[in-house]
């Protein structure tokens, strides 16, 4: 199974091997070179990507520090921070209520480090711009509008022909961040009409096509014409994927992008713990709707001084120099207003 | 006197439509053959051609797994192999005494013992238990209190390990003679003694290759690795402490990514842990055929 | 004069030692050692059985039993039915028998009762590569070469027996046009695949205590090959070969990453075997990192519910294969 991206990946290694030298480089934060010591992280997949590139280029920041992030999803990354087994848990959504109870009244702080949008990825040759509503999405993916030649999905494509070929969803087997945040957003943006909820593993209709991860979501719709699914913008991009333009709450369709994604962010509601939802969140005619966000948790009081230092180490360049590597991997920065709240409450960690 | 002549009757053709029934179900059983053949060279061609490009002494070596954005010349998996041939090594360590010793305690003291009997039957039930259940059992008794570690993953290992190294050791150990045994209780040996000076000598050629082959099968497992060691990026020979990872995990963790460098090294990965089975598998034929004194 | 010469007993010759009722220390430790080593299966079983129920209880508590096997499963609701799972782990195992059976049973039979020496030593070889195959390996070669590959056979397949009246339920469409590479069918020849290396070298086993006598006699009444397996063979190992294979029907139950790979991970009860399902290991697989309060103590559950069907099917087994063995020493 060929992707297509792999001339276009190569191009996206290049650039993020020279991201990762110039950040290195660059790095003004004052390292504490001194600190050592091993971080293990778990969690959110979406993360993973940046997390990959962090860690190896926070090597030439601070080479005593070893941080480790294993991809195991958003809810057991939050199992292993209650239990002790992780120092930092990364989560696509706020640790639920019913949960609570595990982390034993401890305080855990919650470091948004990355934004990214949520790509609507579709396969129909010749089609080169597809504009969706959030309602439209909502009906396709519930099963309600079955063929690209539907009135509802012309009506917002004028001038473009679209075949009579049926939809084929794709969606994920395994449960995801990504498939809880774009339920959010379907709930979110059209509550009318979409009636599945919003979690991490959806019963989807029978029709759908499930595939493990954003690859396999991917893969089916790259071999399937006339297939549309939802996948992490970065891996659409390096699966050479086509996205649709989506209409925001300004009625404006936007394209995803990084900037668009942080143009959403921004006017997210922040609360005091710097939780935030990022889907539909902004009424700005430029931002992109189907965007999420992702935190680092880790509790207020580690074990020992050196813990919390390496933390502070490490969080401290994933909000600061880390940022920059995003961009080139296709996520989005944090705004900065958000970023600047985050590195203040680096403070809160104590050992 | 008259001499009858007889027509000479071919007793050994049978006639035509027993002939054919036959032929029809020899072709049948070679056809099975061809049946398992061809799925065994498939794989192997696949795996062979998309893996051998990625393999390079750097690719086995190198200490760190690289971000799956890159393409497989960077980086290695070096750290996937190290922690491979040590969670295995350990399991392996834990696994092959412990059952020698229960097949031991299944043929020798199992006369007449509903106990061992009970506990034959126990090993031959956990050869049926899944192996993910073997991981959520692990993740739920030993990782939740002591965290993630080559050791957890070690201990999933050797649960899957026990009851094949049994079964194989005992089936070994069966084939021994009684006439060997009863001859050292003759010389006034004790039971200890004969077992491991002349019943365990004797089976020992079989017991190897069945622990070898114990071996390659847990070399390849990956449902009991997924909850107990976290599958990191960096080489950690530390066994004991410390997240580690393994080919078999990464495998799993690549194949979904659509990162055409992380496939890449999903494949060459693949095409190390096949090479790792069956350099052991060969090792378990070759000691079968040097070393068993006893065998059916 | 005769003069009786008492004889007392025998002086020995050097130091004795008496015979002791009691056997050495070392040799008692010996023995202790090997029963603790037994024991360890033991007690491994019964943590596993204990700790996860344990951990799956607030799953039965809150679904009651009528929950637990609803066909509901819908976890963004709280409906946890475990019944498309189960019904899935099942379909899968019986495609995986019914294509491992003839094939393993053939290649034994071809084994032991064909082939000379030198050709079977080969043959053993082509069946321990098979099983040294990593699963994952078979996972990743099943979902990335050989699911998209069935999809176009399926197709094929399905529209030439749709609306066929037993063939059309079984290997037609579902709704619409619809078949898909990833399905109950593929993940059945999966296991099968991996489970007929087992199957075969059990198999070969029961077939090679079937007596000689009974074999020569039937050549010496000049039956062909096959006649005498019927005839002789058959009979003697029927009930080995049904164990052999229930063996490896517990081993296709509990195989996980290479179904879940290769299912298609939709939870439906259908007899339509070119559509995905779900089956219990693969959604433990699948769902377990995003899982968290009664939705993983339902995956454990799952688990349990797993371990509990392989322990039965191997129970049968067993008592299958020993009353095969109890004939054979009976007969002999």
């Amino acid at each position: 199974m060929q992707f297509r991206g792999r001339k276009h990946v190569v191009a996206v290694g290049g650039v993020v091997a020279a991201a990762v030298a110039l950040a290195a480089c660059s790095s003004s934060s004052p390292s504490s070179s001194s600190a050592s010591g091993t971080i293990n992280a778990s969690g959110s997949s979406f993360q993973n990507t940046f997390q990959q590139a962090a860690i190896s280029a926070f090597k030439s920041v601070d080479s005593g520090i070893t941080v480790n992030y294993a991809s195991v999803g958003s809810g057991t990354g939050r199992s292993n921070l209650a239990a002790g087994t992780v120092l930092m848990a990364g989560s696509d959504s706020p640790i639920p209520s019913s949960d609570l109870s595990t982390f034993k009244g401890k305080t855990v702080l919650y470091f948004p480090v990355v934004i990214g949008p949520i790509s609507l990825a579709y396969n129909l040759p010749g089609i080169a711009t597809l504009k969706l509503s959030p309602t439209v999405i909502a009906k396709i993916f519930q099963g309600q509008i079955t063929t690209w030649n539907d009135p509802a999905i012309t009506a917002l494509n004028p001038g473009v022909t679209l075949p009579s070929t049926a939809i084929t969803t794709a969606v994920r087997s395994d449960s995801s961040g990504t498939t809880q945040n774009f339920t959010l957003f379907l709930q979110n943006a059209a509550p009318s009409v979409w009636t599945l909820g919003s979690s991490s593993t959806i019963k989807w209709p029978s029709t759908a096509r499930a595939g493990a991860q954003n690859g396999g979501v991917a893969s089916i719709v790259k071999s399937t014409s006339g297939a549309i699914g939802y996948v992490d913008y970065t891996d659409a991009v390096a699966s050479g994927l086509k996205s649709a333009e989506v209409q925001n709450k300004a009625g404006d369709f936007v394209a995803p992008t990084a900037a668009a994604a942080s143009t959403d962010a921004a006017d997210a509601t922040i609360a005091s713990n710097l939780t935030f939802e990022a889907a539909w969140a902004s009424s700005n005619a430029a931002a992109y709707p189907v965007t999420y966000q992702s935190w680092d948790l880790v509790y207020a009081k580690q074990p020992n001084a050196n813990d919390a230092t390496i933390l502070k180490a490490y969080l401290g360049y994933l909000l600061g120099a880390g940022q920059k590597l995003l961009p080139a991997l296709y996520y989005a920065p944090l705004p900065s207003g958000l970023d600047q709240k985050a590195v203040a409450q680096l403070s809160q960690i104590t050992g | 006197m008259a001499v009858t002549t007889q027509q000479s009757v071919d007793l050994r053709e049978p006639s035509g439509w027993r002939r054919a029934k036959n032929q029809i179900v020899t072709g049948g059983m070679w056809f099975a053959f061809l049946c398992m053949l061809v799925p065994l060279g498939f794989v192997l061609v696949t795996v062979i051609a998309k893996g051998a490009s990625t393999i390079s002494w750097q690719f086995l070596t190198n200490g760190t797994i690289p971000p799956n954005i890159l393409p497989a010349s960077i980086g290695g998996m070096g750290a996937a192999v190290v922690g491979t041939l040590v969670i295995t090594g350990l399991a392996s360590v834990i696994a092959i005494p412990l059952g020698i010793l229960g097949a031991i305690y299944i043929s020798e003291y199992g006369t007449n013992n509903p106990l061992a009997a009970f506990i034959s039957f126990l090993a031959d039930v956990m050869t049926g238990v899944p192996s993910i259940v073997m991981g959520l059992f692990i993740f739920t008794i030993w990782v939740l209190h002591y965290g993630y570690s080559g050791l957890a993953g070690a201990f999933a290992l050797a649960c899957l390990m026990l009851p094949i190294v049994i079964r194989s050791a005992y089936e070994m150990l069966r084939l021994v003679p009684n006439e060997l045994r009863e001859a050292s209780y003759a010389l006034g040996a004790t039971k200890s003694r004969v077992t491991l000076t002349v019943v365990l000598p004797a089976a020992i050629g079989g017991i190897v290759s069945g622990a070898l082959l114990a071996v390659a099968r847990a070399a390849g497992e990956t449902a009991p690795l997924l909850f107990t060691i976290l599958t990191v990026e960096s080489t950690n020979a530390n066994v004991f402490s410390g997240a580690n990872t393994a080919l078999s995990t990464q495998i799993f963790v690549n194949a979904t990514q659509p990162y055409v460098g992380a496939q890449d090294r999903a494949w060459g990965s693949a095409l190390t842990l096949i090479a790792i089975a069956f350099i052991l598998m060969i090792a378990a034929r070759l000691t079968t055929a040097r070393f068993t004194r006893y065998s059916r | 004069m005769s003069t009786t010469v008492k004889t007392g007993p025998a002086i020995p010759a050097g130091p004795v030692r008496g015979l002791s009722l009691r056997r050495p220390l070392g040799d008692r430790a010996f023995a202790l050692l090997a029963l603790a080593a037994g024991l360890v299966v033991l007690v491994i079983l019964v943590l596993i059985a204990v700790t996860m129920t344990q951990q799956s209880t607030s799953w039965f508590s809150s679904e009651g039993w009528s929950g637990v096997f609803s066909t509901d499963w819908d976890p963004a609701h709280g409906k946890l039915g475990a019944m498309a799972f189960v019904y899935g782990t099942v379909i899968t195992s019986i495609i995986a028998i019914a294509i491992s059976f003839p094939v393993s049973v053939g290649v034994a039979l071809l084994l032991t009762e064909v082939v000379p020496r030198r050709v079977a030593q080969p043959i053993v070889y082509v069946i321990d590569l098979l099983a040294v195959v990593p699963s994952v390996v078979w996972g990743l070669w099943g979902f990335l070469i050989l699911v998209p590959w069935l999809q176009t056979i399926y197709a094929h397949i399905a529209s030439a027996v749709n609306g066929i009246w037993i063939l059309g339920n079984l290997f037609g469409f579902l709704n619409g046009n619809y078949v898909s590479g990833a399905s109950f069918f593929t993940c059945g020849l999966i296991l099968a695949i991996m489970i007929t290396p087992i199957v075969t070298s059990l198999s070969r086993e029961v077939i090679a205590t079937v007596p000689a006598t009974d074999k020569e006699g039937a050549y010496a009444l000049g039956a062909t090959r096959w006649e005498m397996i019927r005839g002789s063979v058959w009979p003697h190992s029927q009930t080995g070969i049904v164990g052999a294979t229930l063996l490896g029907l517990g081993r296709a139950m509990g195989e996980t990453i290479a179904a879940a790979l290769v299912i298609g991970s939709s939870p439906t009860i259908t007899s339509h075997l070119f559509t995905p399902g779900y089956s219990m290991p693969s959604v433990i697989a699948n769902q377990f990192g995003e899982s968290s309060g009664v939705f993983r103590a339902a995956l454990i559950g799952m688990g349990v519910l797993l371990f509990l069907l392989t322990i039965i099917v191997n129970l049968v087994a067993r008592a299958v294969v020993e009353r095969n063995a109890r004939r054979m020493r009976g007969t002999a």
